[in-house]
């Protein structure tokens, strides 16, 4: 009994893309003269097209799913939800689509011959998926060999003139800048790129994920976080070996996975999207921890009042991360000219943990210059030295200069109980 | 209480009998006027008024005659001597070109990063004078990403160094677009140090930075300044692909200059053996620096440099404190190399022993003496090195220490040789074809070739054809594009040995592990091997463990009174021949061979008396090399196989000295070895090869002249005083052979005439 006749068996317990048979192309495989592109027969089967531009073209292929399919743990449709709750949120958010429609996101992916940055690294394939009525459609524009870049950017820059509001996995460091070099190259013979915008989910994913997940890449988020299954991937980093098969042999089928690949990433894009603004927005299931890092990068963005209210969540929901979400409850207070709440808050975390010195700390600051009770202050001082001796430390200099901190503490108040007393 | 005496006191003690008999030249070089011109009108209004406030009022009339062939869009190298303010000659043009443009750009290169930094701050200076808003930064490896941004969008003038150049900036040409659309000048600094094999990659750099430029339009001047050698012209020009004017009409004015050849007495007759030069410089230096005198001692070697520096820094322990005396050398770390410099300009470094390091331009201010222990190898090195003393008012004094080797000795007995001649020729093979190909990868990344494009001058079409077989480029039409996900320009270093650099960790101290220095892997198989004395800073490390693989050295701090000298033993294989001539008497050949190289046993040699005390084996890989190399066979009919090879081995040492000279290289840049049996022909053959990877056309110059290179030896093994062999000539061997009747009867057979040696 082979793996493979397993997974056949077992493929539709799994959620896995169903594969829509391509939107059939009315565009021409000839070019004006009446010549047949290389391997049209195989482009046409494949249902992809030529644009012809000048003296070359490129090759654009457009697959259609309906808007109720299942990606992983969403469908498509619940995007534009997760957009439309975006408009509840009043806060700064680098995933708020702030008056968008779903249908104005651009899920973007590139494809290239390296992973080096310079100018000798081509982008091969560029895919993006957008929503569009009743329908996701997945646009696909590809270069039949190096050189013909000048139509394949003519393509991409006249027909997606729209580039406002990219999301994308790693674009900002990598697929765009890369999209800029290529531009750089034949910026003189295409139109000029336009403004864009950017959602980056790699950011994100990283603040949601990294302490849970082995690696943040999204084929991993894909598989642990969004339930999306793939079968028979062909993995990202064959595509450039693959490609330069294809410009040695010639065989565009070669590159059958490689189009599938970049079909699946832009529709994965569309899920994580979803499930990213659910958990941040709080409209979907999200994990303790990940109520946790929501909080946190609010706190990040300096949303006070959405952070402490993620942390309330997490005190009352939860049995883990408590006591730092205790701790920046009190320092977000602190903030907010709260400190008879944060006093609390110091206080619990003093009783819960036995070696923390810092709540400790706070409390003798809060004493000495906000209570003005020497005696008090000086027992927190003395109780938060004492925590700190039991602890173990990386580098002597620091530890040096943070019991220095400690002993002038102490030094100060023992005086002033002197003199107040 | 000791009096201090001047520098003309001290030149007298050197004018006392028992001195002055070792003092065989004493050359004044008397004192040059300043040629100055006033600042010429056309000079931008901020400029002229930044320049006065710095007390500038006038130009020499190198610095103005640079300036004019900036303006009228000449390339040009200017040769500047030390201290003859070489950096107006760039910095003018330059500054004139962005004050009326400000859009306008400047690259420059220095072959260290050190050069970029120290010249950043001079630049700057100069700029805040101006009140202009000019921008300029360096660009290497320690500059934090968010500075690089700004750099590349907005640096008037950006200043780095080749490798950056070469790996940072042309691969990712797209991100400096404002920087190429507007470069008007590239300033190449110290073009002398531009030769051999970094030259070579060099020039190729620049090739693939013209392309890059041609691509966005511009078409900048270039501006070279280079220390004396034979051929400024023509090495910009190779360097650079333009046509180049010529600019030595050196205005600067200069001190009075004692240049004195010291040649130490003979301390074994019949061997014809002197004293060390190593300890005749110290004893020379010790004269100056217990007067106070700053000065700079050269040595050959890393070792003698950490040797003399011992012996110095024990000298004047007492008087100053060992931190006054500072050994400088390649394998310190950066750090330590400015504190070292800094030191020296404010006058808290008495003494610093160097090796080649310090003849770059690096500003260690001006110093009163300088002593060169042994000839340095070639005329320009040693003006460059005597150039570290020398201010523009006082008088300064230079020593040259000969050693017993030939070519010392010949130097020093024929100082018409040293004075009259012009110093040697840089040069480069920017078409060595392991280098050419290495580039053209990148370039071919930068920007795709078309078909009947050239590379520089050079044709290429082979080559890429060759790139596409092997599946780096992909021909479509008529372009050649990359197709690699490989990003060549890493995997390709300038500096051939840099990237394969042995780290010394001390591990003394186990708490405190540190890295003390690094070394190229060819030098580390006969300077760290294990139970190597390795010398840092004068202080004796024992290498425990040299991990070859990993390319780390541990060494442990010790107290002995020895050094180590390692055995290199050579072999070769003729791979291919390119020419060949064959009479009677003996065959010449040319072509490609492979050296390998094999580390096999190290001396103990004990401080003071030099006596071998113990020796051990070196358990180290081969190392191989890639070269071009010229090779003499002939026939042996009556020698045995011993005289054959003492006599051999005494032509060997004669030609290491005699073949540089004639093609006026480095005496490091070209290897003679001699064999008893060589392995293509089982004849007896002397080799002599480049030292470096594909060659750079050094034996090919000695193939066409053996006959002249041989009759040259002859006669200086002929002149020689010495009865049966001397370090000096032919070299010492065992006891009863007479290596150089041998030498001279084997030429002679060589030669096919018989000649005698005059029984001295």
């Amino acid at each position: 009994m082979s793996i493979q006749n397993k997974l056949n068996r077992l493929k539709k317990h799994m959620v896995n893309p169903v594969s829509t048979p391509p939107v059939q192309s009315k565009q021409p495989l000839e070019d004006s003269s009446g010549k047949r592109i290389d391997h049209a027969d195989y482009w046409e089967k494949f249902g992809a097209s030529a644009y012809f531009f000048e003296e070359d073209y490129c090759i654009i292929r457009k697959v259609e799913y309906p808007l109720d399919t299942k990606w992983g743990r969403y469908r498509f449709s619940d995007a534009l939800d997760a957009v439309s709750k975006w408009q509840d949120i009043d806060a700064e958010h680098p995933l708020h689509a702030r008056d968008l429609e779903a249908s104005d996101l651009l899920f973007f992916d590139t494809e290239t011959t390296g992973l080096s940055g310079g100018a000798g690294n081509t982008i091969f394939m560029l895919g993006m998926s957008q929503i569009k009525g009743d329908h996701v459609l997945v646009h696909q524009f590809f270069l039949p060999g190096p050189g013909s870049e000048v139509a394949l950017y003519h393509y991409f820059l006249n027909h997606v003139k729209e580039l406002r509001n990219l999301v994308t996995y790693n674009g900002k460091s990598f697929d765009w800048p890369q999209v800029k070099t290529r531009h750089t190259l034949i910026r003189d013979f295409v139109p000029s790129l336009p403004e864009f915008g950017h959602f980056d989910l790699l950011h994100g994913a990283r603040r949601l994920w990294k302490d849970t997940l082995p690696a943040v890449k999204l084929s991993v988020v894909e598989k642990e976080i969004l339930g999306v299954n793939r079968i028979h991937d062909t993995p990202g980093y064959l595509a450039p070996m693959l490609y330069f098969q294809y410009c040695n042999e010639g065989e565009p089928s070669l590159l059958e996975g490689v189009f599938q690949h970049n079909e699946w990433d832009v529709l994965s894009l569309i899920t994580l999207y979803t499930h990213m603004s659910g958990i941040v927005t709080g409209k979907g299931f999200r994990t303790e921890k990940e109520t946790y890092e929501s909080a946190r990068w609010f706190e990040a963005l300096n949303e006070q009042e959405h952070a402490m209210s993620l942390y309330n969540e997490v005190l009352e929901t939860g049995n883990s991360h408590t006591s730092q979400s205790k701790k920046s409850l009190a320092a977000l207070n602190k903030k907010c000219n709260e400190i008879e709440i944060s006093v609390q808050y110091w206080l619990e975390l003093l009783e819960e943990d036995h070696l923390d010195e810092e709540p400790a700390v706070e409390l003798s600051k809060y004493f000495e210059h906000i209570q003005k009770d020497y005696d008090k202050a000086l027992h927190f001082a003395v109780m938060a030295y004492s925590r700190w001796k039991g602890k173990k430390r990386l580098t002597k200099r620091k530890e040096e200069q943070e019991k220095q901190r400690f002993l002038k503490r102490i030094e100060r108040l023992e005086q002033r109980v002197i003199q107040y007393s | 209480m000791f009096q201090k005496k001047s520098i003309q006191q001290v030149m007298d003690v050197l004018r006392e009998p028992e001195l002055a008999k070792q003092i065989v030249q004493w050359k004044t070089i008397e004192p040059r006027e300043a040629v100055s011109v006033p600042l010429p009108d056309s000079l931008h209004p901020t400029i002229q008024s930044a320049l006065s406030k710095r007390g500038i009022s006038s130009l020499y009339i190198h610095q103005l005659s640079a300036y004019e062939a900036a303006l009228r869009g000449e390339s040009f190298v200017a040769v500047t001597p030390t201290a003859s303010g070489k950096t107006l000659c760039y910095n003018l043009p330059v500054l004139q070109e962005v004050a009326n443009n400000p859009e306008a750009r400047a690259l420059y290169l220095f072959p260290t990063k050190a050069l970029a930094q120290d010249q950043k701050s001079e630049m700057n200076e100069l700029i805040d004078e101006m009140g202009l808003d000019i921008k300029s930064y360096t660009y290497d490896g320690d500059t934090p990403a968010n500075i690089r941004q700004v750099v590349r969008k907005a640096g008037n003038i950006v200043m780095t160094n080749p490798d950056m150049l070469h790996a940072a900036v042309l691969p990712h040409h797209t991100k400096w677009v404002s920087l190429f659309e507007n470069l008007k000048y590239v300033v190449v600094d110290e073009l002398h140090t531009y030769r051999g094999v970094f030259g070579s990659h060099v020039a190729n750099v620049i090739r693939r930075l013209k392309r890059i430029c041609n691509f966005y339009g511009s078409d900048p001047i270039f501006i070279c300044t280079s220390a004396t050698i034979a051929n400024p012209k023509e090495l910009a020009e190779q360097l650079t692909g333009n046509p180049m004017t010529l600019i030595n009409n050196n205005g600067a004015p200069a001190g009075r200059k004692h240049f004195l050849f010291y040649n130490p007495p003979v301390v074994n007759k019949p061997l014809n053996v002197r004293r060390s030069a190593t300890l005749e410089a110290r004893n020379l230096a010790k004269l100056f620096l217990e007067n106070h005198i700053q000065t700079i001692v050269f040595a050959r070697s890393r070792v003698r440099v950490e040797i003399l520096l011992t012996y110095l820094q024990e000298l004047v322990k007492k008087e100053f404190g060992t931190k006054s005396i500072q050994g400088y050398r390649g394998g310190y770390l950066p750090k330590q190399r400015r504190a070292i410099e800094k030191g020296l300009r404010n006058g808290d470094i008495m003494g610093v022993v160097s090796t080649n390091a310090l003849e770059l331009g690096v500003d260690i201010g001006q110093l009163h003496a300088c002593i060169l222990t042994g000839y340095p190898g070639s005329i320009a090195s040693a003006w460059q090195q005597a150039g570290r003393a020398g201010r523009r008012q006082d008088e300064s004094v230079v020593i040259m220490v000969a050693s017993s080797s030939p070519l010392d000795q010949y130097v020093i007995q024929h100082p018409d040789y040293f004075f009259e001649r012009s110093p040697e020729s840089a040069r480069m093979n920017p078409d060595n074809l392991i280098i050419l190909v290495d580039h053209l990868k990148c370039a071919s990344y930068e920007l795709p070739f078309q078909e009947n494009d050239k590379f520089g001058d050079q044709e290429i079409q082979d080559v890429l054809e060759f790139l596409v077989d092997e599946q780096v480029l992909h021909k479509r039409g008529k372009h050649f594009y990359w197709m690699n996900d490989s990003f060549p320009a890493h995997n390709i270093s300038l500096r051939s040995a840099s990237q394969e650099n042995v780290v010394i960790i001390d591990q003394s101290n186990v708490a405190d592990v540190k890295v003390i220095g690094e070394m190229d892997r060819f030098s580390s198989m006969t300077l760290l091997h294990e139970e190597a004395i390795y010398l840092h800073q004068g202080t004796q490390y024992q290498v425990e463990k040299l991990d070859y693989e990993e390319k780390k050295a541990f060494v442990r701090e010790v107290d002995v009174d020895y050094f180590t000298d390692a055995n290199l033993a050579v072999s070769l294989n003729v791979l291919e021949v390119d020419k060949e001539t064959t009479d009677e008497q003996n065959a010449k050949a040319y072509g490609d061979v492979m050296v390998v190289a094999k580390a096999t046993i190290f001396k103990k040699i004990k401080f003071e008396t030099h006596d071998n005390i113990g020796s051990g084996p070196i358990h180290l890989p081969e190392e191989e090399l890639h070269t071009s190399a010229t090779w003499l066979t002939f026939e042996n009919n009556d020698l045995s196989e011993e005289k054959l090879e003492a006599g051999l081995l005494g032509i060997a040492h004669v030609l290491r000295h005699v073949a540089p000279l004639f093609v006026m290289c480095d005496a490091n840049d070209l290897h003679v070895v001699p064999q008893v049996k060589a392995v293509h022909n089982q004849q007896p053959t002397i080799f002599i090869y480049d030292r470096y990877p594909g060659g750079i056309g050094l034996s090919e110059k000695v193939y066409g002249s053996w006959d002249t290179v041989l009759d040259q030896a002859l006669s200086m093994i002929q002149r020689c005083p010495c009865e049966s062999g001397c370090p000096s000539c032919t070299g010492t061997l065992e006891e009863g052979n007479n290596s150089k009747n041998l030498a001279v009867k084997l030429i002679s057979q060589i030669k096919g005439a018989t000649e005698h040696v005059d029984s001295k």
